[in-house]
Order: structure tokens, then C-alpha cells, then sequence
């Protein structure tokens, strides 16, 4: 079944531009282009320069080889922040896919008030995380919370849920939630986009449920499951706002320090400017191996 | 012809009235209500000092530093910026900061009367690079209402830490038996030295730091026996709310109404005021070695690259002086640096009726919070460090290992 070039690219061709209108199209561009150019890559470049110099803002960059680098692995505080931010995305990054997918799934289907639930699910995406942040605070808070409320209701004992033992599991949860709702539009545009035939093609050979979304569902979504992976390992990679909010300790400092926490805090409080330069580089790079990694599954589980 | 003329005349005019006015940025950091003091300051001192203008500038905490630093990088910091004591060397060792020993040698007797402990803070080898602008140091604040319900003597002198453990027992309690703690006897903030911590351990007999900012020393047995004294009270007996418990109620679990006594300094009071119940305060309570509060200072720093040092200086020579030092003492946010204005009405008889010269009082047996290039990045490796063992994931003895590893790399990185 040759599902994996059902969306074509013949089509496309004549969209590409010809002769003078080539030149039309790159002066339009151009103004995003310069942004991408100098904004984008000029911070890139810059960030990577910087990383091998001591800077504290106040006096001009000193040279400092790969000494950023190779204090990384002794400051403890960037490896109690990597950490943290690996066991979050080594959760998060599969449950957000998984859920958004079969959420997006549940809503594919034309039944009442359909725009409605796809409303609802994709409602957090759009709010603040600030402020969805703080409810979830008092969701999670140990003696007047929500859940806690909900336990003692039904008998069971009260759970520190931002306490050290389900921090973890608890931040997961929020940032799972919030990120649903992008990764279920990705998904549903992707589902909607096979062809219906399929299906019924499918259904005439006798395929199960299970078989069709073994043979149709799933090989057609993979480039939408590539491509959320991507972007969720990123933000998983990126996660801030949420963890923060919900970790808050005394003198704006975090109990759940994360990577990109650590590079502001070094940064921008530490007067360490190199050093936060050198941890962005390394988020950078894992994120970028990691994308590889995507890169040669896809192929790989393209080719089979 | 008469249209250019008017126009040039008109040029002139102007290029001459923008000569007259030189104007000044003042930045801090501050609430509203500081910023319409400072106004009123500027304001006095616009009047005494003509053709110079003063721009009044405010920012919370957080933004405040980001600002100053990014406005630093590009070369157009503000003229006169408020410095927090402890950060000072920060930004006096890397060169940004004028010298302002210059001015004070024309000025002869401009310091006399000041609070010596204030000035030590700005003190450097080649003079003074800044000028403390105002004090705090940290009381005891108790709730009397709390205490008159439960039938139990107000807080005095005499107290010790142990009368605070007992006391506290008492005021920790239930009041709606769900089988929650809802009143709890005591809270402080403890995860910078300010507040608590450094004063619980200087009253056990250890010390915070070696005098060179080289060492931390707060696992020594006598710092131990204090961070074992506030664990005990806190994690064995449950008599300060943990602060997933405080979250429900704010941050400052005194101003919640939710703990009977806390610690604080005296920028608390204008918040304290229109609270519904009834407070007071006692002066911090006496450990095995004694009394001890900590003493902290904003300040006065000018911009290096600043355009007008001579007009800025002017503007904190005013804000030092008695004038501008009565002025802010009736905001009530800070104690004055100015001996003679701390002693007068102007500070002693503020709206709020409580005994503001025991914050005055207090210096006599005040440790200076420390001041050394590296502060914030110190501070954050030990309060991280100590925060595990307030959220049980350490014991007191590794908490404090961990908290003084940590904080040692922290200074070295920062010599």
C-alpha cells in the first residue's frame, strides 16, 4: 500500500515562481529574511562567540578558551538543573505525543458539537501560563487544593503534590495539559487529510480497528508524528514558564531549577554571561543530536 | 527674511532653556508608594537647587537589576542608582562605579553622624564608591490579637529562642478541627540569611562566612546546632508553616494573619499598618551566645559614565542630608542613616504606633548582612541547598555539607 506518498507533491509544482517574478518574491522577502539573517543567526553566532569569553555585561568580553565548557560538568547547580530538565522531558515528551494523538483521534469525527470539544481541549494552548499556572497552584495546594479536597472525599490520605517526591509528576502533568491542544491540531489536520477510500478499502479486506490504524492511521500521521515529536523535545528541552510558576522558592529562585532557568540565572543574576552563553550552546547541541536522531528513525522507518 | 529670524531666535531660545535645565535620572527599586516619596524628595530638592532636574524612576526587584545591566551594556546607565548593600562589590569591582571620595573630601563632615555600621558596607580600599542611603535591621513581629486569644504573655526582651519554640507550641493549632494546622506560632523567610537564619546562627555562637568571603561556615557545630534548633521547631514539631502550606495563604505568612510571630525588617510596616488585627513588635529573641539581628543598607551609587556626576552628586548629598533623610523617614519603609533624624520625630513619630527606635536600638548588637563580590550566586547555592532540608530531602548535616560545597565554588568562581 503506498500510503506514504498520499498527500503528493505534484501539485506543488506550479506554485514555483518564474523569471521576474522570482526577484518580486525574493524583494518581498527580503524584510524577513534580514530579521532571520541578522536577528536569528546574528544571536546564534553571537551566543556561540560569547560562550568562549568571560562576560559580566559590565566590562568587555574576556577571552576564556573552552573554560565555560569545562567547568560545566563540576557547577553543580547546571547539572541539578540538567537533570531535572531530563527526567521532565523523558516524560513529557512521549505522554504529550501519545495523548495529543489520541486525542486528536477521539475528535476526528463528525458528530454534534464537535467544534466545541476541540474548543475545550485546545482552550489551554491559548492561556496564559502565568495565570494557568497559578490555578493549577492551587489545584496541586496540600490543605486547601482541589485534589486534595477530592482525596479526603473519597477517603484517601492528602498528597504533597509540588513536595519533593511528586514535584516532578505533577509539573509533567500541567505541561502535558497545556501542550495537548497544539499537538491535537498538528494531528487532526493530518488525519483529516487521509483520504476517506482508505478506510474503506480497508474495510472491505476485513481489517480490524487495530489493523487499520497499524496500516492506515499510523504510517500516514508520520510525518505529523515526526514532525510533533521535533517540536515537543524541543519545548520539553525549553520548558520554563509552568515549572517555574509551580516551584516558586524564596527570592525568585525555583525548588525544580531547568536548564533554560539556569542559563537566565547565571546570565542575568550571576553576572555570567560566558557561562550561560556555554549551557545554551548545550542545550542547543541536544536538542539538534536529538532532532538527527528523529531525522534517521523517520528514514529508517520510512524505507521498512 | 523676519520668518528666519524668528526661527533662529526661536532655536537660540530654546538651545539656551535646554543649557539652563540639566536634567538627572534617579533609579531604584520600590513599590508606588515610594516611588511619591522619592517625588516629594526630588521635588525639595529641584527647589533648593535650581537648573537642575531629578527623573524619578521605579522598577519591582526582578526587573530592576535585568534593566540595570542591559541599560549598563549599552552604555546609558542612569546618572544615581540604588544599590542593595550585599550586591555592591558586584559592581564597584568591575569598574562601573564613580569615586565619590573626591566630592566627600570637599564636603568635609558630610558623614559625621551617620551609623558607622552603614558606612563600613561601601568602604573600599581607595574610598568610597557609594553611600548607604537607608537601614534595615530585623525584629520580631507578633500578632496580638493571637496572643490575647490564647491567654499568653506578649514577647519581651528576656525571650529566648527556647521561650520562642514554647510559645509558638502554643499559638500552632486547629482552629476548625479538620485535623489541619491552621494558625501556625511562627514564620520567616528562610531562604537568604537576612531575615533568619543569619541571626539564629550568630546567636548560637557560629558565624556565616570568614571575614574575606572565602569559606562558608555555617556547618560548623555551633551553626549546626541553630539550623538543628529551626529544624527541630519546624520539621519535628510542625510550628512554621512548611511552604507549600504558606503558598495557599501568600508569601508572607505574618501579613496572611495565618502565623502568630514572624521575622521581618522594617520595610513590612507600611504593609503591616491597615492590616485588621493588632501588632507589635520585640526585639529578636536572645540564643546561646547571645543577641544578634543582621543589618543591611540601601545605597546611593553614581554611574561612572554618567554625564552629570557633579548634579548627581548634588542630588545625594541632599537625599543624605537631613533634609532628604526626614523627608523619606515618613514613608516609613526604612530606618534613616542620619543619627539626628533617626532620633526625631520625623522617624520616631510615624503614622504606624509602634517603638521604631528599637530598629534603631538593635544596631547595637547587629552583625552586617556581607558584602562581597559574588553575593547573589553565594546566596542562591546555599539557599538551594538549605531549601532540601526544609522540604525534608536532606538531613540538617547533609543539607549544610551540600549548602557549604556549593557555596565555596560559588565564591571561588566570583575571587
Amino acid at each position: 500500500m503506498a500510503t506514504r506518498h498520499w498527500h503528493g507533491t505534484s501539485s506543488m509544482g506550479s506554485l514555483r515562481p518564474m523569471g521576474a517574478e522570482r526577484w518580486w518574491v525574493m524583494l518581498f522577502l527580503m524584510p524577513t529574511l534580514l530579521g532571520l539573517a541578522l536577528g536569528t543567526f546574528g544571536s546564534i553566532f553571537a551566543t556561540i562567540g560569547l560562550s568562549f569569553t568571560n562576560w559580566d555585561l559590565l566590562t568587555p568580553p574576556k577571552w576564556a578558551g573552552a573554560g565555560n565548557y569545562t567547568d560545566l560538568p563540576g557547577d553543580r547547580m547546571f547539572s541539578r538543573a540538567l537533570w531535572n530538565t531530563l527526567a521532565f522531558s523523558v516524560l513529557y515528551v512521549p505522554l504529550t505525543v501519545v495523548l495529543s494523538l489520541l486525542v486528536a483521534m477521539g475528535l476526528n469525527r463528525r458528530i454534534k458539537g464537535i467544534g466545541w470539544f476541540r474548543v475545550m481541549y485546545f482552550l489551554p494552548a491559548v492561556c496564559s501560563p502565568t495565570a494557568t499556572g497559578l490555578l493549577w497552584n492551587w489545584i496541586y495546594a496540600p490543605d486547601n487544593g482541589v485534589l486534595n479536597a477530592a482525596m479526603s472525599a473519597v477517603g484517601a490520605p492528602s498528597v504533597s503534590w509540588l513536595g519533593p517526591r511528586m514535584a516532578l509528576y505533577s509539573v509533567v502533568i500541567v505541561n502535558v495539559w497545556g501542550a495537548i491542544g497544539g499537538g491535537m491540531i498538528i494531528f487532526l489536520a493530518g488525519l483529516q487529510a487521509i483520504p476517506r477510500e482508505f478506510y474503506e478499502v480497508t474495510r472491505l479486506d476485513g481489517a480490524t480497528a487495530l489493523q487499520r490504524l497499524r496500516y492506515v492511521t499510523i504510517p500516514a500521521l508520520a510525518p505529523s508524528i515526526f514532525f510533533q515529536s521535533v517540536l515537543t523535545t524541543i519545548n520539553a528541552f525549553q520548558a520554563f514558564d509552568y515549572i517555574y510558576i509551580l516551584t516558586r522558592s524564596g527570592s525568585g529562585n525555583s525548588t525544580m531549577p531547568t536548564l533554560v532557568f539556569s542559563i537566565y540565572r547565571s546570565g542575568f543574576r550571576f553576572f555570567r554571561m560566558g557561562d550561560a552563553a556555554a549551557q545554551a550552546v548545550v542545550l542547543t547541541a541536544m536538542i539538534f543530536v536529538l532532532t538527527l536522531v528523529y531525522f534517521r528513525l523517520q528514514k529508517k522507518w520510512g524505507e521498512t | 527674511m523676519k520668518f528666519l529670524n524668528a526661527t533662529l531666535l526661536a532655536l537660540l531660545l530654546s538651545a539656551t532653556a535646554a543649557r539652563a535645565e540639566t536634567e538627572i535620572t534617579y533609579q531604584f527599586w520600590g513599590s508606588p508608594q515610594e516611588v511619591d516619596a522619592w517625588n516629594a524628595v526630588a521635588r525639595s530638592f529641584e527647589a533648593d537647587h535650581p537648573g537642575i532636574k531629578v527623573n524619578v524612576e521605579a522598577s519591582d526587584w526582578d526587573s530592576y537589576w535585568e534593566k540595570l545591566k542591559v541599560k549598563m551594556a549599552g552604555g546609558t546607565p542612569p546618572d544615581v542608582f540604588a544599590m542593595d548593600a550585599p550586591l555592591y562589590k558586584d559592581w564597584q569591582s568591575r569598574g562601573v562605579l564613580l569615586n565619590l571620595t573626591p566630592y566627600l573630601d570637599k564636603a568635609p563632615g558630610i558623614l559625621d553622624g551617620v551609623y558607622p555600621i552603614t558606612l563600613e558596607a561601601y568602604k573600599t580600599a581607595d574610598g568610597y564608591y557609594g553611600l548607604p542611603r537607608d537601614f534595615q535591621t530585623i525584629v520580631l513581629y507578633y500578632n496580638k490579637d493571637m496572643f490575647d486569644a490564647a491567654k499568653l504573655a506578649y514577647p519581651d526582651d528576656s525571650w529566648t529562642w527556647d521561650d520562642l519554640r514554647k510559645t509558638s507550641a502554643k499559638l500552632t493549632l486547629d482552629k476548625n478541627s479538620d485535623g489541619k494546622t491552621d494558625q501556625w506560632g511562627f514564620w520567616a523567610e528562610a531562604y537568604d540569611m537576612e531575615p533568619l537564619w543569619g541571626a539564629l546562627v550568630w546567636s548560637f555562637g557560629g558565624a556565616v562566612l570568614d571575614p574575606d568571603a572565602g569559606k562558608t561556615l555555617i556547618s560548623s557545630p555551633e551553626a549546626t546546632a541553630a539550623f538543628q534548633f529551626l529544624s527541630d521547631m519546624w520539621l519535628t514539631d510542625k510550628l512554621l508553616p512548611t511552604s507549600l502550606q504558606l503558598q495557599q495563604y501568600g508569601s508572607d505568612g505574618f501579613f496572611a494573619g495565618i502565623a502568630a510571630m514572624g521575622l521581618s525588617g522594617h520595610w513590612v510596616v507600611p504593609d503591616y499598618a491597615p492590616q485588621a488585627f493588632k501588632w507589635d513588635i520585640a526585639p529578636l529573641p536572645k540564643g546561646p551566645a547571645g543577641r544578634a539581628t543582621s543589618v543591611n543598607s540601601a545605597g546611593f551609587v553614581i554611574a561612572k559614565d554618567s554625564k552629570h556626576p557633579d548634579e548627581a552628586w548634588e542630588f545625594v548629598k541632599f537625599a543624605i542630608g537631613e533634609k532628604g533623610q526626614s523627608e523619606l523617614a515618613k514613608v516609613g519603609l526604612a530606618i534613616p542613616v542620619r543619627q539626628s533624624v533617626a532620633e526625631s520625630p520625623a522617624y520616631l513619630d510615624q503614622a504606624t504606633k509602634i517603638d521604631h527606635s528599637l530598629f534603631v536600638k538593635a544596631l547595637a548588637y547587629a552583625h552586617m548582612k556581607p558584602v562581597f563580590k559574588g553575593y547573589d550566586e553565594w546566596s542562591s547555592a546555599v539557599g538551594d541547598a538549605l531549601t532540601m532540608i526544609w522540604t525534608e530531602e536532606m538531613t540538617v548535616a547533609d543539607g549544610l555539607a551540600e549548602a557549604v560545597a556549593n557555596g565555596d565554588a560559588a565564591l571561588a568562581r566570583n575571587k
